[in-house]
């Protein structure tokens, strides 16, 4: 299924919410996404993962690297994500760096 | 065995994954299982595509071999890279998965996600060719 993904901004949030499957293919374009927002003072990042159909390790390197390209200030959000995708984020344990959440803001 | 080609393209995983979908349908996996095996062919699938062909310029498609058998699902990813055994890669262990994002390393997850996601998992060189095998068990409900 096609991956689409949508941002907004709004002063210190950026949400953006992914639609599809997340492949090492799609990752590239949610990769440039996370660059246009780099280099701006954004504290939380919100992903709104509801109608996210499937996640690989591309995505998981996409996760890692917003941290480490926009601060260890940034907190990580994910909104619904499906039960396998939070399956894979506890496996590799990146639960521990993201907070999973019913709806932003908490 | 049933087999089917796909050109060796990140473009290709989409339909890939589909096809893994109609295998695992038709051997009865559960969802959960359905998507592990997804998940793990789809990781090794994209390192054969990334590393084995893409970065050495070689334009070559991979295959995808399987077999139903009444309690075992067995998926066969061959291609014709150089050699590359997936299970000589160091794996991240217990200290690299507790690890803070901004500390970690951003390798070796696809490979740790592959072997934890299936029954079995192995690989062969043969007759020129990489093989990653892939084992679901088929449990009767």
């Amino acid at each position: 299924m096609a991956f689409k993904i949508e941002t907004e901004i709004d002063e210190l949030v950026a949400k953006m919410t992914l639609v599809g499957e997340l492949d090492s293919l799609s990752a590239r374009v949610f990769m440039t996404e996370i660059e246009k927002i780099a280099d701006k003072s954004i504290l939380s990042l919100v992903l709104d993962m509801e109608k996210l159909d499937f996640m690989s390790s591309a995505g998981l390197r996409v996760l890692i690297f917003s941290k480490q390209k926009i601060g260890p200030q940034l907190s990580i959000f994910i909104v619904k994500p499906q039960e396998l995708i939070v399956d894979t984020l506890e496996k590799t344990g990146l639960h521990h760096s993201v907070t999973i959440v019913d709806q932003y803001p908490v | 065995m049933e087999t089917k080609s796909f050109p060796g393209v990140v473009d290709s995983l989409d339909e890939l994954r589909d096809y893994i979908g109609e295998l695992a349908q038709k051997a009865g996996l559960v969802k959960k299982s359905t998507y592990s095996l997804k998940l793990a062919i789809d990781e090794i699938a994209t390192n054969i595509i990334l590393y084995g062909y893409e970065r050495t310029g070689l334009k070559a498609d991979f295959t995808v071999l399987s077999e139903i058998t009444e309690d075992k699902l067995t998926v066969i990813l061959e291609d014709v890279a150089a050699a590359f055994d997936p299970l000589s890669r160091e794996m991240p262990d217990h200290e690299d998965l507790t690890m803070a994002l901004e500390e970690r390393e951003i390798g070796g997850l696809g490979i740790f996600l592959t072997i934890n996601g299936v029954d079995d998992f192995s690989y062969e060189y043969k007759d020129g060719k990489n093989r990653n095998i892939f084992i679901m068990k088929i449990v009767k409900s």
